[in-house]
């Protein structure tokens, strides 16, 4: 068990900077994921953890080790691959000894430990297979198996459910965190996709241009987005997002933009008047009664709850969310009310910082949950 | 009228057949044939007797045998030499970054465009410098610089079509690079290497100009120029001899035909659609 340290990490491609001084700190048998959109530099990141990729400049450290300039094979990692990268010519038992022998690990003990590993995952009847005659999650697991094998330090996994389907990647994302917390070591996950990342994390870096965004657990990140980016990337469906202007009286903050406008409350110290954006969840939008006059524009049913998209009268577009039972048909005229003490502010750009004061404890936390199947997975993981 | 269609078809596919068959088939024929038999008219189709006098001639009489070992070394040693460098040199053209990668590997392929005819005289006296003319090792020196080329780009294509994953894997699995190179690239790289191999073997196998020039002693010289030399003269052409010989400079390149027909039909492929 290690943690992981990223002290300004930056990685050059040419004139192109993949990865902006990075710095993370990853604790002992955490599992973190590394969130963003496809090129924010979470690959780099790992591959450059896993040693396949050097620094341009900073410190990567595993354990109390430097591992700047040592070989993939000297870190003692472990990685599995989005592809799963599976050896064609080798059965699935060879697959996974690999490693061992690669380490020179006995014949005799390295079988033991293949069996054993095969056994965790079900693999016992497909050792003598070749890779092409095993389905995506066969494959998956003997990719999991040549990584669990050893017994290493950091896992490393690069976006390893984004091939198999639906389904069984909502299984396998249970599998893994029931494995994480057996296991005990430190995973490090890399995603595009934020219900992977929610569910199944202990912190989500969110990266994007290279530069880290924010660095918590996911009820946070949820919660109190750190700024702008976090906030539209995050939840499903997005936050709705307001460009307009904060006003200050008599110490009270006020947001207004066209047919809008609304107390905000406490604000940090850099807030300023002038242009700021406004966010609020699906969730805090209360559709009957309130201040605020909008038009159903597209009501998108999901089975348990009903989507609704409301145009307000400035033009801009709120995204709902109510229970099923509820409906509205299209171009009906609605009161809405905003909820006031869970609206973010943002200051203006597309990466405006949250202006909000932090809540003292994590009161958002409690009162909704970002994904329903969290609570039980991290009930799991605490046991 | 969808018969009409299928028998012309046939008819056209055999005839191509045919012509591409009989010249082989004569060959054979020809060789087996005694000598008075050769130019009789109307021509024998099968030989009235069949001989093998040519063959044990050739065996017995000339220096056949010491051409054949020459080719069979020449072009081991020509494809060894050629394939061992062009794996090499596509591994690092396909997976390592470095300024100039492209025009590296664009220049290589320019060396190939330059007809043989124009290299000939440098490389001559290039080798009579080096002190290695006349001698089966300067014809391979000789043939690598036109096969490395063609080798190359063929293995870069093989090489390509092999995902950077599984290297990646075996670095992770604590394979060094070339551990990683031995233990999962060359499986990988196999039917490429074999039909590469191939492909140099048989343009070996099959080379007269630089033969021809380079090489003037019956210690070293090949089946291509050994043959020719020795029975094709300005006054007279041993047919018989010409054509059991031929026979038997066939042989090696069918048996290995059969064998390896599949890896260099793929080799045609390679680069197109990954089998």
């Amino acid at each position: 068990m290690a943690e992981v340290v990223f002290s300004k990490v930056q990685k050059k491609f040419g004139a192109f900077t993949a990865v902006h001084g990075l710095d993370l700190s990853i604790a002992e048998g955490e599992f973190v994921s590394l969130l963003g959109p496809s090129g924010c530099g979470k690959t780099t990141t790992l591959r450059m953890l896993a040693g396949l990729e050097f620094p341009s400049s900073g410190d990567i450290q595993i354990g109390d080790r430097v591992v700047n300039d040592l070989a993939p094979g000297q870190r003692d990692i472990a990685m599995v691959f989005q592809s799963y990268a599976l050896y064609p010519h080798l059965t699935v038992g060879d697959n996974i000894g690999y490693p061992l022998k690669k380490r020179g690990v006995g014949k005799a003990e390295r079988l033991a430990a293949v069996a054993k590993t095969a056994e965790l995952l079900q693999l016992t009847e497909l050792l003598k297979r070749k890779p092409r005659q095993l389905s995506g999650g066969q494959q998956q697991r003997v990719a999991l198996g040549r990584a669990l094998v050893r017994d290493p330090q950091v896992f490393l996994l690069d976006e390893p459910l984004s091939n198999l389907d639906a389904k069984l990647r909502g299984y396998m994302r249970v599998e893994l965190v029931e494995l994480h917390r057996r296991l005990g070591r430190t995973m490090v996950y890399v995603t595009h996709d934020q219900l992977e990342a929610m569910t199944m994390s202990d912190r989500i870096a969110v990266m994007e241009g290279g530069k880290l965004q924010q660095f918590a657990p996911p009820a946070q990140v949820y919660a109190e987005p750190a700024n702008r980016f976090v906030a539209s990337f995050i939840g499903t469906p997005g936050m709705t997002l307001i460009d307009g202007d904060l006003s200050q009286t008599g110490g009270v903050w006020t947001f207004n933009a066209p047919g809008l406008s609304m107390p905000v409350g406490p604000l940090t110290d850099e807030a300023t008047a002038g242009p700021a954006c406004l966010g609020v969840r699906p969730e805090h939008v209360s559709i009957g009664t309130g201040p605020v006059q909008g038009v159903i524009q597209v009501v998108e049913k999901t089975g348990h709850e009903n989507i609704v998209i409301i145009g307000l009268e400035g033009g801009h577009r709120l995204t709902g969310r109510v229970p099923a039972p509820q409906s509205w048909s299209i171009g009906e005229s609605v009161q809405l009310t905003l909820e006031a003490e869970h609206a973010h502010i943002f200051g203006a750009g597309p990466h405006g910082a949250r202006l909000n004061r932090p809540h003292e404890t994590a009161p958002l936390k409690t009162k909704h949950n970002p994904d329903k199947t969290k609570p039980k997975l991290q009930k799991a993981a605490n046991e | 009228m969808l018969t009409f269609r299928k028998i012309l078809f046939n008819l056209m596919a055999w005839s191509i057949v045919l012509a591409v068959a009989f010249p082989l088939f004569w060959m054979l024929v020809t060789s087996v044939k005694p000598g008075f038999e050769l130019f009789r008219r109307p021509p024998t189709i099968l030989p009235e007797t069949w001989t093998f006098e040519h063959y044990w001639k050739l065996l017995s009489e000339t220096n056949f045998l010491i051409y054949f070992r020459n080719s069979i070394i020449l072009s081991s040693a020509t494809t060894l030499v050629v394939v061992a460098v062009a794996t090499l040199g596509a591994f690092s053209l396909v997976r390592f970054k470095y300024r100039g990668r492209e025009s590296l590997a664009f220049l290589v392929l320019f060396t190939y465009l330059l007809p043989s005819v124009v290299l000939i005289i440098p490389l001559y006296l290039l080798l009579v410098g080096l002190g290695v003319s006349n001698t089966i090792f300067s014809l391979v020196i000789a043939y690598t610089t036109f096969a490395l080329p063609y080798a190359l780009w063929l293995l870069r294509s093989f090489m390509a079509g092999i995902p950077e994953d599984l290297e990646s894997a075996a670095l992770c699995d604590g394979a060094t690079r070339m551990g990683a190179f031995r233990d999962v690239i060359l499986p990988q790289l196999l039917p490429g290497i074999i039909s590469t191999a191939l492909f140099t073997f048989i343009l070996s196998w099959n080379e007269y100009l630089y033969a021809l020039v380079l090489v003037n002693s019956d210690s070293s010289r090949p089946l291509t120029t050994g043959v020719m030399n020795m029975l094709i003269s300005s006054f007279n052409i041993e047919w018989s001899l010409l054509m059991a010989a031929s026979v038997m400079m066939s042989v090696p390149l069918i048996i290995v035909f059969a064998f390896l027909q599949s890896y260099l039909t793929r080799g045609f492929g390679a680069g197109g659609v990954k089998g």
